[in-house]
């Protein structure tokens, strides 16, 4: 039986016995080489589930949806290993019960769909470890790479250059699960604290307090950056601000559902006299 | 025997324009990205594409616009008004959608107040489309009573020649033929096979969505909040839409002195309804999805006799969870068998 078997029946066990009120997972899109967020509630539907390496959107941002988990009944999910680190996230940062969360995990290497082995966020700790000590993906890093070799000037000319083109639309935040703020700073007009002209001024605004706002935090799902409808590589940012962190503090972002926060948290025995 | 533009005068063309005043603009890809600029050489244009990422209503409705500058003193309030750079241009191969997109909004900018911003843009620019050979999966603008060969907002349109040689010229305003007398030595008389025109499948039936719109019953139908649960609530749709035209006013500066902008804005945001009291008539994605259908095939063609939407596409090709018009107009036609 393939994983997309095992996971539909899965998904028909937990609906129809009442463990879970819903299955968020992937559906078909429309092209055949796209995937849509599906979400189930009857086990007449699950035959509707995909799983394939075309399973990438991070869906983890739709369990923080206001309302969802309200009446503490329990969702699915389908996660690859940054969702699961994006669920310890918003677990650690008291966005979400972790109990109410069952995970359908995958993983995709090539074209092959494993499955990982688990339901409840602390069964994935190995699979996460293993990232954090795993090499980053090739390809990733050579544009990466450059960057890092430009002189500060040119580096400066390159983000200009990719901010200029932003429209301040917001996808990067809204597909971001780190992204939950009810309200974002940027939306809080009384009064206008960053502004909402998408000048060149505006624009680095947005994108420096985002990649501020996300160090220590961001798992690099590349949710932002596919959702970016002016392609600015975004995940060169938050790539460079997660080896920043882990540098710098030995902090993973969502190793467990009780992670303290790195920028968030305080140690008496701190070097520093104070906190940002 | 018809007008005939080759490809290979092209240059000769943009350069005569240039010295005649007009600036050049037409689709280059750049970082990244494609959209419509303004170019040097023809070299620069870039024809291959099915349509430019970013809509031709950048060129008249920029994203931010500077209105106003203010200064307040003690006794006094200095205002000066900030109108869009003036001079003549030529669009050089805008897609047919791209170009009715701009006619489709013509009647908002000017209805009630003639937005001087937009006019201005419109009355200096002349739009020289280029009608499609090729489509992908997310056309639509034959289910929106337009083709691949539309002339609605184009002052001249072009009907490529096979084998990409040039284009057959069809002039259709006053303003696309006086830009074109410009370059009459670089045009032939001639009869040339012309490229077969891109097919464009009808996705959906549009008098049907019409109709079941309109039907107050159905504006609270679950329908809405089905369709729209997947949406993230992000602003791509609307700001990659050529006919979208929501804009917000904003002072930035101080209390002495700043500059008034036009900003655009998105009926996805939560906020674009915020009330000053905290109340929010459309506090769900989902009420904000349906107003965006809504206003583009309810209310707009209710006062300006004309859809919103001229089938480009943009909203579902680049929307992060795969929504967009089309899907949603398709299953509306479902529900309306």
């Amino acid at each position: 039986m393939s994983i997309e078997e095992q996971y539909r029946t899965r998904a028909k066990e937990l609906l129809s016995g009442g463990a879970v009120k819903m299955v968020i997972g992937y559906g078909k899109g429309t092209t055949p080489s796209r995937r849509r967020p599906l979400f189930i509630t009857s086990p007449d539907d699950v035959e509707r589930l995909m799983l394939d390496d075309a399973c990438i959107t991070n869906l983890s941002g739709y369990l923080v949806s206001e309302g969802l988990l309200s009446d503490e009944k329990r969702v699915a999910v389908f996660l690859r290993p940054e969702g699961i680190r994006a669920v310890n996230i918003l677990a650690a940062e008291s966005q979400l019960d972790a109990e109410q969360i069952v995970i359908f995990g995958f993983d995709v290497s090539g074209n092959e769909v494993q499955a990982l082995k688990g339901i409840h966020v602390e069964e994935f700790s190995d699979v996460i470890r293993s990232i954090k000590e795993g090499a980053p993906e090739a390809d990733e890093e050579e544009l990466f790479e450059k960057i890092e070799k430009m002189s500060p000037q040119e580096r400066f000319s390159f983000w200009q250059e990719e901010f200029a083109k932003c429209i301040k639309c917001y996808a990067c935040r809204q597909a971001c699960p780190m992204c939950y703020c009810r309200r974002c700073i940027v939306d809080s007009n009384q009064p206008q604290w960053i502004n909402t002209s998408s000048h060149s001024l505006g624009n680095f605004e947005w994108n420096i307090v985002r990649a501020f706002h996300l160090s220590g935090r961001c798992v690099e799902c590349g949710n932002c950056d596919r959702a970016c409808p002016v392609n600015i590589p975004l995940r060169l940012i938050n790539h460079r601000m997660a080896e920043e962190v882990l540098g710098a503090f030995d902090h993973f972002a969502g190793m467990s559902k009780t992670q303290e926060p790195v920028l968030a948290s305080f140690k008496k025995d701190d070097s520093e006299t104070f906190i940002l | 025997m018809t007008k005939i533009l080759f490809s290979d005068k092209l240059d000769k063309c943009v350069e005569r324009w240039k010295s005649a005043g007009l600036t050049v603009i037409g689709p280059v890809q750049r970082t990244n990205i494609s959209t419509y600029a303004a170019v040097d050489h023809a070299a620069e244009l870039e024809f291959g594409l099915v349509l430019p990422d970013r809509s031709i209503k950048d060129l008249f409705f920029p994203q931010s616009e500077p209105m106003l500058r203010y200064t307040i003193k003690k006794e006094s309030i200095n205002t000066e008004e900030c109108l869009p750079p003036a001079g003549p241009r030529i669009i050089f191969g805008a897609r047919p959608c791209d170009a009715s997109g701009m006619a489709i909004d013509d009647p908002l900018f000017g209805w009630d107040y003639k937005d001087e911003y937009w006019f201005q843009r419109r009355n200096e620019s002349v739009i020289v489309t280029i009608a499609c050979t090729k489509a992908d999966d997310f056309c639509m603008c034959t289910s929106l009573e337009m083709s691949p060969d539309s002339t609605k907002g184009s002052d001249i349109l072009l009907r490529p020649l096979a084998g990409n040689k040039g284009w057959q010229v069809d002039e259709l305003t006053d303003r696309g033929r006086e830009a074109f007398r410009t370059i009459a030595d670089f045009l032939h008389e001639s009869s040339e096979p012309l490229a077969p025109s891109a097919v464009v499948e009808n996705k959906f039936d549009l008098d049907a969505c019409v109709t079941w719109l309109k039907n107050p019953e159905n504006f609270e139908s679950r329908f809405w909040k089905e369709i729209s649960m997947r949406c993230i609530g992000c602003a791509s749709c609307t700001y990659l839409c050529p006919t979208c035209h929501c804009f917000d006013i904003q002072d930035e500066g101080d209390t002495y002195t700043g500059i008034r902008r036009k900003n655009w804005d998105s009926c996805s945001f939560a906020l674009f309804t915020m009330h000053t009291s905290g109340h929010n008539p459309r506090s769900t994605q989902s009420a904000r999805w349906r107003q965006r259908i809504m206003h583009k095939f309810n209310y707009f063609p209710g006062k300006f006799s004309v859809n919103s939407c001229s089938g480009c596409g943009r909203c579902s090709r680049q929307c992060p969870v795969d929504m967009g018009i089309t899907e949603t107009l398709q299953e509306i036609s479902k529900l309306s068998l």
